[in-house]
């Protein structure tokens, strides 16, 4: 698959978007099945021309994976398409897109290269397939990651007889493009997106139905559907309806037979695999699930034993719900399975939800289909009115029902609240880490807790998910998993007239900078405002960017800084003096092409200046209060000022006469 | 109330007018001709004196205070004459003695009447422009802090 250096269309190396300024990408070079199921494009690294690169395009509801990421770079693992690099880069449809960096896969998927050949004899298998696997499984065992990308498509070989290179897994949530065939039942099930990071012992079992593909030279069960293939591996066991009358050779039997075990723990380790043949010895007894004589018919279809009838419950939950309220799941795992103690358990669930609400109480039917799901099935996952995930999956399903934005979102959100992940834990004895399940379910509803589910869900998601776009529509076209980022995104929106129109933040902007910045403060702030006047809210606007912008120095934003200066004219009704609002206003315009939006919040939201202001209203009115006592008095005064008046003219005749009789006096004596 | 200090429905001292009384008496007795004299000339203020229902006559007083005034030139003619009776007749038949004592009076009812008309006036005056005033710098507030005419702060204005 090697895409040379001559087959790369020249550089316009002039207004070339690069990502993270180092690679280029070559959208109009695309390469059709490299990037295990997500479109990738040739790319280069400009510095060292390197070209033996693919880029790897994301798609919005599934963020990449920041754990595997962070954790790989630098790292050199032989056998595994490592990741180099990853960032937003040009989309070959305009704007902008996240990509994955990884090497060129090395040639054509095993899928390609079976395609039109006969299966692979048991030597190629161990030797071209699972040792490198195997040796690539251990590495990441070591540095706590797992692949959870594992199929033929997405296995590469360089040719029949090289060992093969693990494709690139780190652009999707983990698991999220298995097929049905490839993933453990129990991890089958999940949405796609919420199967989580998982452990190693899902990367065997994966790599074991690989081998098993290359041996039978096609995919087992390809045929049926998603449930058939999880139904038949729940009542049959992974290794028995994969392998179906397949003739196997004894050694691959032996291997595969313990990596397509049900329960993770019975899975060789990737380090065992190296050794074959203690992997072979070490053989785990497991008995297959207890088949009824009679099935329970749930929802049109049949449950033999308490693993399918768990199946059913927890993908028909309202009506499984209902069978376990009227006895007919625990009659039934009595007398046909004789499982008394499940039955008894069972029994002591239904007796609870009876406790806890009416009939009609759907939270704790939920709860109910949670725990007697975890009650028959050990080994499922947590289910929640129809969806099952497992709890590492939480945050990509959420990032996932966040861009479909449908009904999902809420059903998820009260699964984080009813702490359905910390019942689950419970009912699961020493299966799990009850303490650290309790702990992430806390924390899950301590982010989730809002003023309004909105920004409770979106802070949560963004929380879960590192390298999630913020999905605001003011950024729409580009992707910005960075906070800094969203101020540079924000000066782009402002040129455009009809965003311009809207305010410069929006619940996904605030819940997104509050996350990546840890200025849950200001979340609060801005939520409470928002149910408050507009003035106060342009100010929490403009607290949250204002703290972005002293984080990020990013040099003068004009058009941000015209568009905040726009809305923030509403908050100069926060000053009651017409005199100084009309000064405020022509220094905010002077502001406003400044490029900077922390001297427009110091000119607005000054403590002291604000005081001022309302203590000089307080005086207007004291003031205006005395002008009107005064008025009134002066309004009822006219009988007073009728005497006064009256006093004193009579008092003027009488010292006017009086005056004149002296001076005639005076004048007399004279002579 | 004390004897002494009961007073007459017009608020006039009734020992004082019987003081006043008896000094009239005396002067009478002593210069009848001086007291004639003055009777004709201030008979416009002794009138007012009788007719002058106000505390204090302050009509009266005016009226007498001006016909005392323009009486001084006739008294003084008459102590010149001798303070005769006839001396006196004489002086009263002038007209134009008479005429200017009582027109003295009648300056003095005059000025009495009218001056508690212009100090109103004046006092009115002086309320409209302080009124003027206090509306236009409550007009200033108003438009200064943007009140509303009730002169109540806008609910939002509310610090």
């Amino acid at each position: 698959m090697g895409t040379s250096l001559g087959a790369f269309p020249p550089s316009s190396a002039a207004g070339v978007k690069l990502l993270n300024g180092q690679y280029e990408i070559m959208t109009a070079v695309p390469l059709p099945g490299a990037g295990g199921g997500l479109p990738a494009f040739a790319a280069r690294h400009q510095p060292s021309g390197r070209a033996d690169l693919m880029a790897v395009r994301a798609s919005p509801g599934a963020p990449p994976r920041a754990n595997a990421l962070a954790r790989l770079e630098g790292e050199v693992i032989p056998g595994l398409l490592i990741p180099l690099a990853h960032g937003s880069g040009p989309a070959p449809e305009g704007g902008e897109t996240y990509y994955v960096i990884c090497p060129e896969p090395p040639g054509p998927s095993l899928a390609a290269l079976t395609a039109n050949s006969s299966p692979w004899s048991e030597a190629e298998i161990l030797q071209y397939v699972l040792r490198p696997a195997a040796h690539v499984l251990e590495a990441l065992k070591s540095r706590g990651l797992t692949h959870r990308a594992i199929r033929p498509d997405n296995i590469f070989s360089a040719g029949t007889k090289n060992p093969v290179v693990l494709g690139c897994a780190w652009a999707a949530p983990p698991a999220s493009l298995q097929p049905a065939v490839f993933e453990p039942p129990y991890t089958a099930m999940c949405a796609p997106a919420g199967r989580g990071d998982g452990s190693i012992a899902d990367d065997v079992y994966a790599l074991g139905v690989t081998l098993l593909t290359l041996a039978l030279g096609r995919t087992p069960l390809a045929e049926r559907d998603a449930e058939t293939v999880i139904l038949t591996k729940l009542s049959h066991g992974g290794f028995e309806a994969l392998t179906a009358d397949a003739e196997l050779p004894p050694l691959l039997a032996d291997l595969l037979r313990s990596m397509l075990a049900e329960d993770p723990a019975h899975r060789p380790s990737p380090g065992l695999l190296l050794d074959i043949t203690t992997a072979r010895s070490r053989r785990v007894t497991t008995r297959p699930p207890r088949r009824a004589q009679r099935p329970l018919a749930l929802n049109g279809a049949s449950a033999w034993d308490a693993r399918s009838l768990a199946y059913q419950i927890a993908t028909h939950p309202e009506q499984g719900a209902r069978m376990l309220r009227n006895g007919a799941v625990t009659d039934w795992i009595r007398r046909e399975l004789g499982a008394n103690q499940v039955a008894s358990t069972l029994e002591e669930l239904v007796r609870w939800r009876a406790r806890e609400g009416g009939p009609e109480d759907r939270r704790a039917d939920s709860i109910l289909v949670l725990r007697a799901v975890a009650v028959l099935d050990p080994l499922a996952p947590p289910s929640w009115r129809g969806i099952s995930l497992w709890p590492d999956g939480v945050g990509p399903a959420l990032a996932a029902a966040m861009a479909k934005g449908n009904e999902e979102l809420t059903e998820l959100r009260d699964f984080i609240i009813s702490h359905a992940i910390a019942l689950w834990a419970a009912q699961q004895g020493n299966r799990v880490d009850g303490g650290t399940l309790r702990q992430q379910a806390q924390q899950m509803e301590l982010w989730l807790r809002a003023r309004d589910g909105e920004t409770g869900l979106a802070r949560l998601t963004y929380a879960l998910n590192p390298l999630l776009p913020c999905a605001s529509p003011l950024l729409a076209g580009r992707w910005v998993v960075s906070p800094a980022e969203v101020l540079k995104a924000l000066e782009a929106a402002a040129a455009q007239p009809e965003l311009r129109r809207l305010a410069p933040m929006d619940t996904h902007l605030a819940a997104f900078i509050a996350v990546r910045q840890e200025l849950q403060f200001y979340l609060d702030v801005w939520e409470a405002a928002r149910a408050g006047p507009p003035e106060r809210l342009v100010l929490a606007e403009l607290n949250l960017l204002v703290a972005l912008e002293a984080r990020h120095n990013l040099g003068p934003l004009p058009q941000l800084s015209a568009w905040v200066a726009e809305r923030a004219k509403a908050a100069l009704e926060l000053w009651h003096s017409r005199s100084r609002r009309a000064a405020l206003e022509q220094q905010l315009q002077a502001l406003a092409t400044g490029g900077r939006l922390q001297p427009i919040l110091a000119l607005l939201d000054d403590p002291t200046a604000l005081q001022a202001d309302a203590e000089g209203l307080q005086n207007a009115l004291a003031r205006i209060g005395e002008i009107d006592a005064e008025l009134a008095q002066i309004a009822a005064g006219s009988t007073e000022r009728a005497a006064l008046a009256e006093r004193i003219g009579r008092e003027f005749a009488a010292g006017a006469t009086l005056a004149a009789l002296t001076a005639t006096l005076v004048a007399a004596a004279l002579g | 109330m004390p004897k002494s200090a009961r007073r007459l429905d017009n608020g006039h001292p009734r020992s004082l007018l019987w003081a006043e009384g008896a000094l009239c008496g005396v002067a009478a007795a002593l210069s009848p001709p001086t007291a004639l004299l003055l009777a004709g000339l201030l008979a416009p203020g002794l009138v007012s004196l009788a007719l002058d229902g106000l505390p204090g006559k302050p009509v009266a007083r005016a009226v007498l205070l001006a016909g005392v005034t323009a009486s001084i030139a006739s008294l003084r003619q008459l102590w010149l004459d001798g303070t005769s009776l006839d001396a006196a007749l004489n002086l009263l038949e002038d007209p134009l003695r008479l005429g200017t004592a009582w027109a003295a009076g009648a300056t003095g009812w005059l000025i009495s009447e009218l001056a508690p008309i212009i100090a109103r006036l004046l006092l009115d005056a002086r309320s409209l422009i302080r009124a003027k005033e206090l509306r236009a710098e409550r007009e200033r507030l108003q438009a200064e802090w943007n009140l509303p005419a009730s002169g109540q702060p806008p609910p939002s204005a509310t610090p």
